[in-house]
């Protein structure tokens, strides 16, 4: 029977070659699938009693370096985490400008410094006395778009909190899912390794929300816990929960109640400085920035507001001001009590009776913002007392300053500072940690699809395929030779 | 580990993300060659703005200023001119009435009185100067005149006068209607207090305080208002005194000399103090200015460098990318 026996190994070595074929065509047209495995077929000689039978396909099996994947999973979720607070402050930073932005808060307090000597010259002159109003009015419009700009920065992040936990909770149920079906396929004999492909994609839009590690469970599946340990997929995933808010104001906390904070099985997950369970990724950041990092910029913002009302509000200074009257700069139209101070920034304007838009008169920060009629034309007295109010060096009454006295520009220049050094120090890591990620996601992509690899496997093919087709014809003109006597 | 396969993708990322990152590199080079200076200022600083804040503060407060001293310069100087004017009056005018008041002169006399009359006029005119719309002589008050016209005093002079008899007795009342708060004060002067200090720079006031209310305007003004009686008509027919009105005039205004010197060297002095601080203000500017670049620029031959070597990696990139992407086994295989 040794030549039926020559074609059964014929045969199965022309299967094998043309499941080969079917692998390589597969890897070559993913080569540029993110997430894909490439795949080999694993070849044994087939035994049928004591003499080889042919070749077995014992199966497919898809290369992935599970530490790399693992190593990339964790850096993508420190660079998302660091990527989040440089936005920020970069965002901030350009908010409140730096010296070579016409427009940024130290620009403006110098603009109105400027206005204010100006304006002792020639204090008759309209066009000096509404140039004053005008720097005024501009650095209440800085303060307050900046304020803003923090608590817009505060609902963007409850708002991403809100999609990112409707993403991971819908990731985790379907990484449940395909684990039973990879379970299913594998005990059907099947491949599933595109079910494979798929997972890992769905672990990976987790990876980077929180940081976790895979852990491999029996029959190709797998369980998922967050570095922090909270535990994500362990049979049953795990669910979330968050309710994202909408409109953030200065005065609304988690601890207040009036933001939502984070729960994991219906139990509440601390979310704090460290980020607890969470601790690494862009949820964590998100949580940092709404609760901490923003709140610690508006109280800044808030004490360089409280700052300069106080300065403007004092009757020593502006003689027509009775005790509790309101200065040039107002806690919105009245007078700033420190206990107020929460969300100041926001609400500092310009006080009524010397901006023309709102009804006033600019001869008001010549004579006093309380003056009933205009006085003596060339009174330069108050101007000089406002500038004086403005550049006197004062301690600072609030805030997370260094102790120590400062000018209005001189706080304001503190500020800037801290945030400009925030968003480098922010910036430097993002650009480690981005490295790090992108470093390892070459290091991961080395291990994908090899074209030219493909293509010498495919010559093989292409030799093996016209070889075992060879041994066919052989044996078939054996076949012949035999009828044929 | 021994590589059997390299991943067609790991050439491509790492060749897009070289390609970006030159890119970026590229273009901060490019900004920093065409403005001279640091692209990131921040980074420039290492974080910290307050030197850069500070120098920026006192630039612009130094432009505030530079306008300052520019005005209060040229009002001082308008003063100044003004003050002259009423000072050669006087000094034109002393001599005449001295002159005019000795015995037998009744005809020069009277043609002196008319002559003190202009002059009186032509001073108060004088102390009503404006510069611009805003009065020299008035004060705080600047958008007025300082003065009513000559006319109106001199009225108000004669209803003070009337009724008087003797040279002396007219004599001290024209003066004590000039240091009366009720008299010149009251009815002559329509401005207001000083003008305030002003800062001329950091630490330094000037103050250009004359106003029509100084003793020595006020002492001239008596000297002229005595004389131009005369043309008025006081004591007509009583030539000896008319020659003696004429006479305490003529000394009044001689003996004014002295202040009204006084007070055109106090107000030197503040124009040269104003001078010296707008020098001072432009060189502080410059000196700020250079500090400022020092801070802000980046060498123009180093960032010149940089954007040549940035272009040259550039240019390497693209060609390995071209080169590269035609190294494929596919190509080979015919």
């Amino acid at each position: 029977m040794s030549i039926t026996a020559t074609l059964s190994s014929a045969l199965s070595g022309l299967t094998a070659v043309s499941r080969m074929a079917e692998v390589v065509s597969s890897n070559v047209a993913n080569a540029m699938t993110p997430g894909y495995g490439q795949r080999d077929v694993e070849l044994a000689a087939r035994r049928v009693g004591p003499s080889g039978q042919g070749v077995d396909v014992v199966g497919v099996t898809r290369t992935v370096n599970q530490i790399l994947l693992s190593d990339r999973r964790v850096a993508d979720a420190g660079a998302a985490e660091q990527d989040t607070r440089q936005a920020f402050f970069a965002a901030l930073e350009q908010t409140l400008g730096t010296g070579d932005t016409p427009g940024s808060l130290t620009n403006r307090i110098g603009a109105l410094d400027a206005a204010l000597v100006s304006a002792t010259g020639r204090p008759e002159s309209q066009a000096r006395l509404t140039a004053v109003v005008d720097a005024a009015r501009g650095l209440t419009n800085a303060l307050s778009s900046a304020a803003t700009a923090v608590q817009t920065a505060r609902a963007e992040a409850d708002r991403k909190i809100g999609i990112d936990v409707e993403q991971m909770n819908t990731a985790l149920t379907q990484i449940a899912d395909l684990n039973g079906q990879i379970r299913a396929q594998s005990g059907n004999g099947r491949d599933p390794s595109a079910l494979m492909d798929q997972r890992q994609k769905l672990v990976d839009s987790v990876a980077s929300i929180i940081p976790l590690r895979e852990v491999s469970r029996e029959h190709g599946q797998i369980a998922l816990f967050s570095t922090g340990g909270a535990v994500l997929l362990e049979g049953r995933p795990a669910t979330f929960g968050f309710t994202p808010t909408g409109l953030v104001t200065e005065d609304m906390t988690m601890a207040g109640g009036a933001l939502s904070g984070l729960t994991l099985n219906g139990q509440p997950l601390a979310t704090g400085v460290q980020g607890g369970l969470i601790a690494g990724g862009r949820l964590a950041a998100n949580f940092a920035l709404r609760d901490d990092i923003a709140p610690n910029a508006q109280i800044q913002l808030d004490a360089v507001a409280r700052d300069l009302v106080t300065r403007f509000q004092d009757p020593m200074v502006d003689p027509s001001l009775l005790p509790g009257d309101a200065g040039l700069f107002t806690d919105m139209g009245a007078a700033f009590l420190p206990v107020n101070e929460a969300g100041l920034a926001q609400r500092l304007r310009l006080n009524a009776a010397v901006d023309p838009a709102q009804g006033g008169a600019v001869w008001r920060i010549r004579d006093g913002i309380s003056a009933a009629a205009p006085g003596n034309a060339g009174n330069s007295g108050l101007l000089s007392a406002l500038q004086t109010a403005l550049t006197d060096r004062r301690p600072v009454a609030s805030g997370i300053f260094l102790p120590g006295s400062r000018s209005v520009a001189g706080l304001a220049s503190d500020l800037v500072s801290e945030i400009a050094s925030a968003r480098l120090t922010a910036q430097s890591d993002a650009t480690f940690a981005t490295t790090r990620a992108e470093a390892l996601r070459v290091s991961e992509l080395e291990q994908g699809v090899d074209t030219d690899r493909e293509m010498q496997i495919l010559l093989q093919i292409e030799q093996a395929y016209a070889a075992n087709a060879r041994v066919i014809q052989t044996v078939d003109t054996l076949m012949k030779t035999l009828l044929e006597m | 580990m021994a590589l059997v396969s390299l991943g067609d993708m790991a050439q491509t990322f790492l060749m897009r993300r070289q390609t970006v990152d030159t890119k970026v590199a590229l273009q901060q080079h490019l900004t920093e060659v065409t403005t001279g200076q640091a692209a990131d200022l921040t980074r420039q600083v290492r974080g910290d703005h307050s030197a850069l804040n500070g120098i920026d503060a006192s630039l612009t407060r130094l432009q505030g200023y530079a306008s300052v001293t520019a005005e209060v310069g040229l009002m001082a100087q308008a003063t100044q001119t003004a003050l002259g004017t009423v000072n050669d009056l006087a000094a034109d005018l002393a001599p005449m009435l001295l002159s005019a008041a000795s015995p037998g002169n009744g005809t020069q006399l009277n043609a002196t009185a008319s002559e003190a009359g202009q002059s009186f006029a032509t001073a108060v005119s004088t102390l009503n100067a404006r510069i611009g719309d805003r009065s020299l002589f008035a004060g705080q008050a600047t958008q007025g005149r300082a003065l009513v016209d000559a006319d109106a005093i001199l009225s108000a002079l004669q209803t003070a006068i009337s009724g008087l008899v003797t040279v002396q007795d007219v004599a001290t009342a024209v003066t004590t209607w000039f240091a009366d708060p009720a008299g010149y004060a009251a009815v002559a002067y329509r401005g207001a207090g000083s003008l305030a200090p002003l800062d001329l720079a950091d630490g330094e006031q000037a103050q250009v305080g004359v106003t029509a209310m100084d003793p020595a305007i006020r002492n001239t003004l008596t000297g002229f208002a005595m004389a131009a009686l005369l043309d008025r008509g006081v004591f007509a027919g009583v030539p000896a005194a008319r020659a003696q009105l004429a006479d305490r005039a003529g000394q009044m205004l001689l003996s004014g000399q002295a202040d009204r010197t006084q007070m055109a060297a106090d107000l030197g002095v503040v124009e040269a103090q104003i001078g010296s601080a707008s020098t001072r203000n432009m060189a502080e500017t410059s000196a700020l200015g250079i500090a400022r670049l020092a801070i802000v620029s980046v060498d123009p031959y180093e960032a010149a460098t940089r954007l040549q070597e940035t272009q040259t990696q550039l240019e390497t990139l693209y060609t390995l990318t071209a080169r590269l992407s035609r190294l494929s086994l596919v190509d080979f295989l015919r």
